[in-house]
């Protein structure tokens, strides 16, 4: 079991939310990508520190069935599943979107029950802490990156496409000067990707018996 | 209404697949499986490494929901789930075909405990499955790009290589950082997504 793959967090939660209210909140994610509503969760990109994430709403009737023998659900609430892939600690993670989009956090567990709201932290933290689910398999294509190393690779490969194709006849002068001004241009996304440090004991310890095994 | 797994070419998969109310000696299947993941091995021998394109993937059992105390019902599942949530690039149907065509084995010793599977034999029936088990999204946040893996990986690969360039060469003439530069060139093949690039799942590199 472990909730870290690299660089990677792995976060669920399933909550309750009345099902009559399931039409609104869809309404609200709906207009969440909307420019009007969408400032609500500018946060969302200039932490930066989401891979990527998702939100789904299940009407009681919505629970798969897929043979007669499959006793049918009887659920009275409708549940949100919430899936997050971000680098760093889980603290690190909840305390980021306290902090950058409490009002995007409360549209879209609006009348989830018992949401606490997401100000103050301590009873958000509980809030999370009660309904997470620990994950069993978690897989990441590139566990020594981050989702910002994953953008500025974009931006390297880009770029040094276009400068080797702008420098193919330059003289070593010309090629010095246009080196220079890639890697003016390239500073921001240069750095060594590395193994992550510890951000989770259970995690260490997986890795410690995996280790082991070998 | 919002409906979204898809946010450019990427995709956000999400499967709640019943797992059959039946055991093995005094374990249900719901708890073998749990072990039969949690066990599984990681990184790029993870089976989700061999899923072509897919840049996230996870696995959990849901037992049951959570109550949530004085004044709300309690209720619960009847069935367990196997919850299946993947990250990947490309359209639904050509990846769960891949899925099954580059790693079958896999694909059937973790879906085997679920109602329904036992009809599956073939990357179409696969197919069939899957979307009975899918549930919309009502929002997919992509903070990464929407590249395919490939060209993801071999970003990551050019960035790590020529981060180390730009460090060796520093203060270089202009005839010896040419050259020096052609030979990453000739070495990195910054175009070729095949090779040299980063493996998938690789945490070593």
């Amino acid at each position: 079991m472990s909730n870290v793959a690299g660089k990677s967090y792995a976060m669920n939660t399933v909550t309750p939310l009345n099902w009559r209210t399931v039409g609104t909140n869809k309404l609200v994610f709906w207009g969440a990508q909307l420019p009007l509503l969408k400032a609500a969760l500018n946060g969302l990109t200039t932490l930066s520190l989401i891979h990527y994430a998702r939100w789904a709403i299940v009407k009681p009737g919505e629970f798969p069935r897929l043979h007669p023998s499959q006793p049918a659900e009887t659920l009275k609430y409708a549940y949100m599943f919430f899936f997050s892939n971000f680098n760093g600690s889980w603290a690190q993670y909840v305390d980021s979107f306290h902090m950058a989009i409490p009002r995007g956090l409360d549209l879209f567990w609006r009348k989830n029950l018992r949401y606490p709201k997401s100000v103050p932290l301590q009873p958000f933290h509980s809030y999370i802490t009660y309904n997470q689910i620990w994950t069993n398999h978690y897989y990441n294509a590139y566990p020594s990156a981050s989702s910002n190393d994953v953008k500025a690779a974009k931006r390297i490969k880009s770029g040094l496409e276009k400068f080797i194709a702008d420098t193919g006849n330059a003289s070593p002068s010309e090629f010095k000067k246009k080196y220079d001004t890639l890697l003016n241009d390239l500073q921001n996304d240069l750095s060594l990707m590395a193994p992550t440090p510890i951000v989770s004991m259970a995690a260490a310890a997986v890795e410690g018996r995996r280790k082991a095994a070998i | 209404m919002s409906r979204k797994n898809t946010s450019g070419a990427a995709y956000g998969l999400t499967l709640l697949c019943p797992i059959k109310n039946e055991s093995q000696g005094d374990r249900s299947y719901a708890e073998i499986l749990r072990h039969y993941l949690e066990t599984l091995d990681i990184d790029e021998k993870s089976p989700m490494a061999k899923a072509p394109n897919t840049y996230f993937a996870r696995f959990y059992v849901l037992n049951d929901v959570f109550y949530q105390g004085y004044k709300f019902e309690e209720e619960h599942l009847k069935s367990k789930y196997l919850v299946f949530s993947s990250n990947f690039y490309g359209d639904r149907d050509t990846y769960i075909r891949e899925m099954w065509n580059s790693n079958k084995d896999s694909v059937q010793e973790i879906w085997q405990y679920c109602v329904g599977f036992d009809e599956v034999g073939d990357a179409e029936s696969f197919l069939d499955y899957v979307k009975r088990c899918q549930i919309d999204n009502t929002l997919f946040f992509n903070g990464s790009t929407d590249d395919s893996l490939s060209e993801q990986l071999k970003g990551l690969y050019l960035k790590q290589e020529f981060t180390r360039f730009a460090y060796d060469n520093q203060g270089a003439n202009p005839k010896d950082l040419q050259n020096r530069f052609n030979e990453f060139v000739e070495r990195t093949q910054p175009s070729n997504l095949d090779a040299p690039t980063w493996l998938p799942g690789r945490s070593d590199q």
